[in-house]
C-alpha cells in the first residue's frame, strides 16, 4: 500500500468535508480498500476511518420496512431477527456473501460500494489497460480470459462483473440508498459501464451512505436468494437470483414479483421482462422456464463467459419456483 | 484388514509404533508457539520484495530503479545489472557443470511472472511499494503458451519414459472391444497455505537460512553450492513447514536473491513471496494431455493398451508429468506400449505435485477404464477384479505385497457398492442427479538412507535428532514413537529435534519416502543406544545389575530389569546416576557397509542419486488404493458435490494411524479440489496465469467436503522398509480425480475428459 | 520512515506500545514489530483466514485491518486464549485429540474462528459448522477433523466440562 495518512473522523460532516481533498477516502470495513491499495488499484493519500461514528450502525425494522445504518456489519444483518423475517433474499445474500470474518468487517454502505473482482482491474502492474481504472486506457479483460466477466449491461468500453449480492437484493425490493438528506433508488444509484466505467455510481465527491431504506412488501416477505458458484462457499457468485412473490388470495396468482439478477452484469440487473410477463398468471414450471429466458435478453457472450447466459434464466427459474412451491 | 475405529486416546495398547498418538507438536501449533521460516526473531532485518516479468518472453531493455531507489527506507535495487557473484548449482542427482555463473535475476526472460529485481528496504511495506515504482522495458518475442498453441508442436519423445512389451498396435487392432478417449489436467498448484519465503544471515562466510524444507540437507548444499563455500557453512533452519506438497523440497532462484543481497548489504535479510507471486516464482504440476486406447475382449479381458502422453515443460529445463506413470500398473495387460512427450512453452520450470505423474495417469486409465466398463456393460468393480495383476508386467517380478483386491472388495463393501444400477442416469435423489464411481491409485516405493541420533539423558530422557522434517506428516511423533518402543519407555519422555542441516543427514521428504527411510534409521540408532546401555548396566562397576550373573536386560515402561523379574529394576535414570552417565548418544545410518564414508554421505542426504526406485530388488513395491466415491449433481446448474467418499488403502504396515488418516484424507480432499475446482487460467495474448490468488484458483473449503471414511487394509512389508511400512502421503490423491470423473459420468451420462469438471461442463 | 504515527493496542489484555506508518495491517504490525508470530499470512488479501483474529471478542481477518483501526479495541490472538496457568483452551485441546491439523498453519487461524464460531451459535450441526468454517482454508485437508473438533468442543462448551480435563488429555 502506498503511505497514506490516517484519521478517524469525529461526525459525519467531519468526514463528509474531508473526503472533499482529492487523495482522501473514507475507511469503513477496509475489505475492498485495503485489498484494493495492496492490489494498487487505489492508492489514497488520507484515509478517513469512520467506523467509531455512533449511530450510523443502527437497524430498525417495522411495518414500513427497514432502515439499516451504513456503518451496519453484513453479519449483523444477515442475523438480524427482522431483517430474517420481513426480507428474507436480503438476509441471505449477506450470509452467502464473503466469510464469516469478512461479514464481521464489512459494513453495509462499504459493501454497496464494492468494486469488480475482474482479474485484469486487480493487476494494474501487469495490465495497464483498464478503462474502469485508467479511462480510455482500453481493457485488457476484451478478448482474454472472460469466465467472470458479465453477459449483461457490457459495453465496449468494459464488461466487469458487479460482485455484490446484497445489492442484487436490494434492487428487487426497491431499496434506497440515502446519503444524508438525498435518497436515491438503488436501481439509480448504479451506472451503466458505457464509455465511463470509472463512473458508477451517482455518489458524488464529499458525500457519505448514511444508510439504506428497504420499503416492506409481501413480495420482500416471501423471498429468496439463490446463488450457484463452483465452490459451495467463500467465493463470489457464478450466476445468483434474488426472487419475491406475492400471491392473490387465491393462493396461486401471482400479484407481485420481484426478480434481479447477480453475478451476470455490470450493475445489479433487475428482470423486469420476466416479471411483466409472469404478473397475473399461476405459475407453471414451462412458463416459469420461459419467462426466466427474458431475463438474459440482449445478452453478449466474450467466450469464457457464454455459460452465464444459459445458467442465469435456470437460477431464475428454479428460484422462482422454489417459491411458487414447484421446485 | 483392520477397519479403523476412531479412537479417542493415543495409547500404547496397539503397540507403542501402530498406536494413535495425538501429534508431539501439537501444543506448539495449537498455541501459536511453532515459529515458522519467516517468524525467526532476526535483530536487524531488512526485507526484499520480488519484482516479477510482465511478458512470456523477450529481454529485459531496460531497468529503471530510480524511482524506487529514491522511495523512503530503500537500501537497495538488484537488477540483471547486477552481478550477484553466483555459481550454478547441482540438479537434484548430484550432476554440476563446472563454474557456470548463475543469474537468479535473468535478462531473457523465459515466462510471464520471472523474477527480474528485486528490492530491499528498512520495512516490509516500503519494500512493497518501492518494488511497485521498478520500470522494466522489455523487447518482446513471440510467446508459446501452453500445449495448444500452434507453435507449441508435439514436443519431444521421452526415450526414458517409453514402456512397452507385446505389441500393443496389433492387439489393439484385433480387438473385440476398443476405446479411444483424450484425457487433459490443466496447470494446478501447491498452494500451501504458508507461500514461500526465507529469512537469511549471514556471519561471516556462514550462511544461516530459515526457509522451509522437505529437505535441509539438499538445500544446503544448493546455498553451498550458489556462493561456493564450503557445505559446513551454510545452515538451514527448517523446524515448521507450513504445507509443502513438493513444492518446498529446493532452493529457488528467490531464494538465491534474498541470500545474495544479504551479503552484499551485510545486514539480515526477509525475502516473502507474496501470493500472487508464488503461481510462478516456482513450479506446480505441469499441463498434461494422454490418448488411451484400450482393446478388451467382449467380456472385459484387457488384450492392450496403447498409450500416448504429453507435459509441457519450460524452456529452461525439462521436468516430465509422466502421463504414463500408474499405466503398466494397475491392470494385467497382455500387450502394453506407453509415450509420454514433452512440449517446452514459456512456463516457470513446473515442479513436483503430490503423486507427480501418477495422477495425471490415473486420471486417463482410471477414466479409461470405466468408459471401457460401460463400452461392454459391466460393473466397473467387476471389470477390475476381472484384470487384476498378479505381478508387475512391466518389471516381470513379483509384487512385495499388494493388498488392491482387498482394497476394491473392503472399500465395495462398506460403500454399498453392490446397491448401484449401472445404467448412467438411474440414480437420483430428488431434484440431484446421483452418481457413484471408482479410482484406484498407487504410488511406488523410493528407498533412501538416512541417519539419525538417538541421545539418552542423565534423568532418562531421550532425544532423536536428525535433519528430516516434518512437514505436517507426523514425523516427529512417529520418530518419538519409533524410539519409545525400542528403548521401551514412554513416548511422552521422548524428545524429537527435526529440521535442520547442521543434525544427522536424512533424505529428501519427498516420493513418500521419509517416514520409512528415518524410522529405519531412528531404530537402528536406538537399537545400538539399547545395546549400550544394556552393556552398560552388565558391566559398569557401580551397576546393580553387575551381580546378578543376567547376560541380558529388558526396558519396558521406562524401567530396566533382569528378564524374569528378580532382581533389580530401575528407571533409567536412575540407572544413569548409578552408572555416572549424563548421556549415552549413538549415532547410525541405513547405508551399507563398505559405502559408509565421507562421499557415501554427501551423496545420500544431499543428492537423489543413491534413491532406490520400486523394482531395485527381486521385488516390485508400491502402494495402493481405491476410492469409492458418491457425487450429487444439479443438472440444470451443472453444480457437482461430492457427497460421500470410501477409500481403502494398503500402505503397508501404518505407524500411526490417526496420523495416516489425516494424510489420506488430504490427499483425497485435494484430489476433490483437482477434479471439481483447480486451474490455473492462462491469458494466451500474454502467457500468464491470471487466477493467481486463492480468490480466483480454488481450492477446496470445509463446506466442499464430506465425511471421507477411510480404511486401512494393508499388511506389513518388510521389503519396503523396515518397520514394514510402505509410502502414505501421495497415494491418497492418486485415482481420486477420476472416481469423481467416473462418478459424474454415472450420475449424468456425461463424460468429462478435461479436469476440471466445471459447471459450464455439465449445463 | 515517513509518517508513523504511535499507537497503543490492546492485546490479550496487554498494552502493546508501537510506531509504525498508518498502512500496516494489524497482522504485520502483530507479526513485524509484536513478535506475535501465531497469527499467519497465507495470502494478505482476505482470501484464506489464516490471520483471524478477534476484535472485541469478534472473528476478523487482521490482513485487511489497519492496525490503527483497532486501537482502543480488545484483540485477542492464538497466543491469548488459553488459560492464565497455560491451561489450553477447549478448543485447542479438541483440534490436538482430532487431529485437526497437520503442518500447522492455518491452525491458528482455524482456532480463532472456531471459538467464535461456537459463541456465535454456528456450531449447532456438522453442515453448519462446515459453511461457517468455511472462511478458513486448510490445504493439509484436515476438514473432517476440524468439524469434529468443533463440534467436540462446542459440546463441550454446552455442557460445561471443564477446559482443564481436556488439556489434560492432550
Ligand atoms: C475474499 C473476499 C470475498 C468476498 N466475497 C464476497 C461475496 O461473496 N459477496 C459479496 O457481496 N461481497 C464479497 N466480498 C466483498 C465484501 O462484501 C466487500 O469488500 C465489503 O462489503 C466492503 O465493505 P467495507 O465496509 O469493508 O468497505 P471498505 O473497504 O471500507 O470501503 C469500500 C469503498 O466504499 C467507500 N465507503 C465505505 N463506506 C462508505 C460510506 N458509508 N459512504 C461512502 N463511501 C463509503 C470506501 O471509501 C471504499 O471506497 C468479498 C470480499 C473479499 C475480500
Ligand atoms: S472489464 Fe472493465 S475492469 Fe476489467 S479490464 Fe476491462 S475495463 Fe478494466
Ligand atoms: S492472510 Fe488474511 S485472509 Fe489470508
Ligand atoms: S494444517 Fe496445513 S494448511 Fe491446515
Amino acid at each position: 500500500m502506498r503511505d497514506f495518512s490516517y484519521f478517524r473522523a469525529a461526525s459525519t460532516e467531519e468526514a463528509s468535508r474531508a473526503t472533499l481533498d482529492a487523495g482522501a477516502m473514507l475507511l469503513a470495513g477496509g475489505t475492498t480498500l485495503l485489498d484494493l491499495a495492496k492490489c494498487g488499484v487505489t492508492e489514497p493519500d488520507t484515509l478517513v476511518d469512520i467506523t467509531h461514528l455512533a449511530g450510523l450502525g443502527d437497524m430498525t425494522v417495522d411495518a414500513n420496512g427497514a432502515t439499516i445504518g451504513a456503518l451496519a456489519k453484513m453479519g449483523e444483518v444477515a442475523d438480524h431477527p427482522g431483517v430474517k423475517a420481513a426480507f428474507p433474499a436480503v438476509a441471505q445474500s449477506l450470509s452467502l456473501a464473503a466469510s464469516a470474518q469478512l461479514r464481521n468487517m464489512a459494513t453495509i454502505g462499504g459493501n454497496l460500494l464494492q468494486r469488480t473482482r475482474c482479474s485484469y482491474f486487480r493487476e494494474p502492474g501487469v495490465f495497464p489497460a483498464c478503462n474502469k481504472r485508467n479511462p480510455g486506457s482500453g481493457c485488457s479483460a476484451i478478448g482474454g480470459v472472460t469466465r467472470n466477466h458479465a453477459v449483461l449491461g457490457t459495453s465496449r468500453a468494459c464488461i466487469a462483473v458487479n460482485p455484490g449480492d446484497l445489492a442484487v437484493a436490494l434492487v428487487a425490493f426497491d431499496a434506497y440508498v440515502e446519503m444524508g438528506r438525498r435518497r436515491v433508488a438503488i436501481e439509480d444509484f448504479y451506472m451503466l459501464p458505457g464509455e465511463t466505467p470509472d463512473w458508477e455510481t451517482v455518489l458524488k465527491k464529499g458525500e457519505i451512505i448514511t444508510g439504506i431504506a428497504i420499503p416492506a412488501s409481501p413480495a420482500a416477505k416471501n423471498s429468496t436468494y439463490l446463488k450457484v458458484r463452483d465452490r459451495q462457499s467463500y467465493e463470489f457468485a457464478a450466476a445468483s437470483a434474488a426472487v419475491g412473490i406475492e400471491f392473490e388470495a387465491d393462493g396461486k396468482t401471482v400479484r407481485d414479483i420481484r426478480v434481479a439478477l447477480g453475478g451476470v452484469a455490470t450493475r445489479p440487473w433487475r428482470a423486469r421482462a420476466v416479471e411483466q410477463s409472469l404478473i397475473g398468471t399461476v405459475l407453471n414450471v414451462e412458463a416459469v422456464e420461459k419467462a426466466s429466458r427474458l431475463s438474459v435478453e440482449g445478452a453478449v457472450s466474450h467466450g469464457g463467459n457464454r455459460y452465464k447466459i444459459e445458467l442465469a434464466p435456470r437460477v431464475v427459474a428454479r428460484a422462482i419456483l422454489t417459491m411458487g412451491g414447484l421446485a | 484388514m483392520t477397519i479403523m475405529e476412531t479412537r479417542k486416546h493415543g495409547d500404547a495398547a496397539d503397540g507403542m509404533v501402530g498406536g494413535r498418538f495425538s501429534r508431539l507438536d501439537g501444543k506448539l501449533k495449537t498455541t501459536g508457539g511453532a515459529t515458522y521460516a519467516l517468524e525467526q526473531p532476526v535483530k536487524n532485518l531488512v526485507h526484499a520484495v520480488l519484482v516479477q516479468s510482465t511478458i512470456a518472453a523477450g529481454r529485459v531493455v531496460a531497468v529503471d530503479a530510480g524511482k524506487a531507489k529514491a522511495a523512503p527506507g530503500v537500501l537497495s535495487v538488484f537488477t540483471p545489472e547486477d552481478d550477484l557473484g553466483l555459481l550454478v548449482a547441482s540438479d537434484w542427482f548430484g550432476n554440476r557443470p563446472d563454474n557456470q555463473p548463475f543469474h537468479p535475476l535473468p535478462r531473457e526472460v523465459s515466462f510471464n511472472g520471472q523474477a527480474i529485481a528485486a528490492v530491499v528496504a528498512e520495512t516490509l511495506e516500503q519494500a512493497t511499494e518501492a518494488a511497485k515504482l521498478v520500470k522494466v522495458s522489455y523487447e518482446e518475442t513471440q510467446p508459446v503458451t501452453g500445449l495448444d498453441d500452434p507453435n507449441a508442436g508435439e514436443g519431444r519423445l521421452v526415450d526414458m519414459l517409453s514402456v512397452g512389451w507385446g505389441d500393443a498396435e496389433a492387439a489393439y487392432a484385433a480387438a473385440d472391444i476398443r476405446i479411444e478417449a483424450e484425457y487433459r489436467t490443466p496447470r494446478e498448484y501447491h498452494v500451501p497455505i504458508e507461500p514461500h519465503g526465507l529469512t537469511v544471515k549471514w556471519e561471516g562466510d556462514f550462511l544461516t537460512v530459515w526457509e522451509p524444507s522437505q529437505w535441509t540437507h539438499g538445500m544446503a548444499r544448493t546455498y553451498a553450492e550458489w556462493f561456493n563455500i564450503p557445505a559446513d557453512n551454510v545452515r538451514i533452519v527448517s523446524p515448521f513447514i507450513g504445507g509443502g506438497f513438493g513444492s518446498k523440497a529446493m532452493g529457488y532462484t528467490y531464494s538465491a536473491v534474498a541470500a545474495a543481497a544479504a551479503r552484499k548489504l551485510g545486514r539480515p535479510v526477509k525475502l516473502a513471496v507474496t501470493r500472487p507471486q508464488t503461481f510462478t516464482a516456482y513450479g506446480g504440476r505441469a499441463a498434461t494431455r494422454q490418448t488411451i486406447r484400450i482393446g478388451a475382449t467382449k467380456d472385459g479381458v484387457l488384450q492392450a493398451i496403447v498409450h500416448r502422453g504429453a507435459s509441457e515443460t519450460s524452456v529452461l529445463a525439462d521436468f516430465p508429468e509422466q502421463t504414463g506413470a500408474a499405466t503398466p500398473l494397475l491392470y494385467a495387460v497382455p500387450n502394453l506400449s506407453t509415450q509420454h512427450r514433452l512440449v517446452p512453452v514459456n512456463t516457470v520450470t513446473p515442479g513436483a505435485l503430490r503423486a507427480p505423474g501418477k495422477n495425471p495417469s490415473a486420471f486417463g486409465l482410471e477414466s479409461a477404464i470405466e468408459e471401457l466398463s460401460y463400452a461392454i456393460g459391466m460393473d466397473p468393480l467387476e471389470l477390475r477384479l476381472r484384470n487384476y495383476a498378479d505381478h508387475d508386467y512391466q518389471s516381470g517380478k513379483p509384487w512385495s505385497t499388494r493388498q488392491l483386491r482387498e482394497a476394491l472388495t473392503v472399500g465395495a463393501e462398506v460403500f454399498g457398492w453392490s446397491k448401484r444400477s449401472h445404467e448412467p442416469r438411474s440414480m437420483r435423489d430428488g431434484r440431484q442427479l446421483v452418481g457413484w464411481g471408482i479410482g484406484c491409485g498407487t504410488f511406488p516405493v523410493l528407498k533412501a538412507a538416512s541417519e539419525a541420533l538417538i541421545r539418552i539423558l542423565g534423568d532418562g530422557s531421550v532425544e532423536v535428532v536428525s535433519g528430516a522434517i516434518d512437514m505436517g506428516q507426523g514425523t516427529y511423533t512417529i520418530l518419538a514413537q519409533t524410539a519409545a518402543e525400542v528403548l521401551g519407555v514412554p513416548a511422552e519422555q521422548v524428545d524429537v529435534k527435526l529440521g535442520d542441516s547442521s543434525l544427522p543427514g536424512a533424505t529428501v521428504a519427498g516420493g513418500s519416502m521419509l517416514a520409512g527411510a528415518i524410522t529405519g534409521a531412528v531404530h537402528k540408532a536406538a537399537t545400538a543406544a539399547r545395546d549400550e546401555l544394556i552393556g552398560l548396566a552388565l558391566n559398569d562397576s557401580n551397576s546393580p545389575f553387575r551381580d546378578t550373573g543376567a547376560n541380558t536386560l529388558v526396558i519396558a515402561d521406562g524401567r530396566i530389569s533382569v528378564p524374569r523379574g528378580e532382581g533389580p529394576s530401575l528407571t533409567l535414570a536412575e540407572l544413569m546416576s548409578a552408572i555416572g552417565r549424563d548421556r549415552i548418544e549413538t549415532q547410525r545410518n541405513t547405508l551399507p557397509e563398505g559405502a559408509n564414508g565421507p562421499e557415501d554421505h554427501k551423496r545420500s542426504w544431499t543428492t537423489m542419486a543413491n534413491i532406490e526406485g520400486p523394482t531395485a530388488g527381486d521385488l516390485s513395491m508400491h502402494s495402493w488404493c481405491a476410492h469409492f466415491v458418491e457425487v450429487k449433481v444439479d443438472e440444470d446448474f451443472g453444480t457437482v458435490r461430492v457427497s460421500r467418499v470410501v477409500s481403502a488403502f494398503d500402505c503397508g504396515r501404518i505407524y500411526n494411524p490417526k496420523l495416516a488418516e489425516s494424510q489420506w484424507r488430504g490427499g483425497i480432499i485435494m484430489g476433490i479440489g483437482q477434479a471439481l475446482l483447480e486451474e490455473g487460467l492462462i491469458d494466451e495474448r500474454f502467457g500468464r496465469v491470471i487466477n493467481n490468488n486463492m480468490g480466483d484458483y480454488l481450492v477446496p473449503t470445509n463446506a466442499d467436503i464430506p465425511h471421507i471414511q477411510v480404511i486401512s487394509v494393508g499388511i506389513p512389508d518388510h521389503d519396503a522398509s523396515v518397520l514394514g511400512g510402505k509410502g502414505v502421503g501421495e497415494v491418497g490423491i492418486v485415482g481420486v480425480a477420476p472416481a469423481i470423473a467416473n462418478a459424474v459420468f454415472h450420475a449424468t451420462g456425461k463424460r468429462v475428459r478435461d479436469l476440471p469438471i466445471t459447471l459450464e461442463k455439465l449445463i | 520512515m515517513t509518517r508513523t504515527i504511535h499507537l497503543s493496542l490492546d492485546i490479550n489484555g496487554k498494552q502493546h506500545e508501537l510506531d509504525v506508518e498508518p498502512r500496516v495491517t494489524l497482522l504485520d504490525a502483530l507479526r513485524e514489530s509484536l513478535a506475535l508470530t501465531g497469527t499467519k499470512k497465507g495470502c494478505d488479501q482476505g482470501q484464506c483466514g489464516a490471520c483471524t483474529c478477534h476484535v472485541d471478542g469478534k472473528r476478523v481477518l487482521s490482513c485487511l485491518t489497519l492496525a490503527a483501526q483497532v486501537e482502543g479495541r480488545q484483540i485477542t490472538t492464538i497466543e491469548g486464549i488459553a488459560a492464565e496457568g497455560g491451561d489450553l483452551h477447549p478448543v485447542q485441546a479438541a483440534f490436538i485429540e482430532n487431529d485437526a491439523f497437520q503442518c500447522g498453519y492455518c491452525t491458528p487461524g482455524q482456532i480463532m474462528s472456531a471459538v467464535a464460531c461456537i459463541r456465535e451459535g454456528h456450531a449447532g450441526s456438522e453442515e453448519e459448522i462446515r459453511e461457517y468454517m468455511s472462511g478458513n482454508l486448510c490445504r493439509c485437508g484436515a476438514y473432517n477433523s476440524i468439524v469434529a473438533a468443533v463440534r467436540e468442543a462446542a459440546e463441550m462448551a454446552a455442557t460445561g466440562v471443564a477446559a482443564k480435563d481436556k488439556a489434560e488429555v492432550a
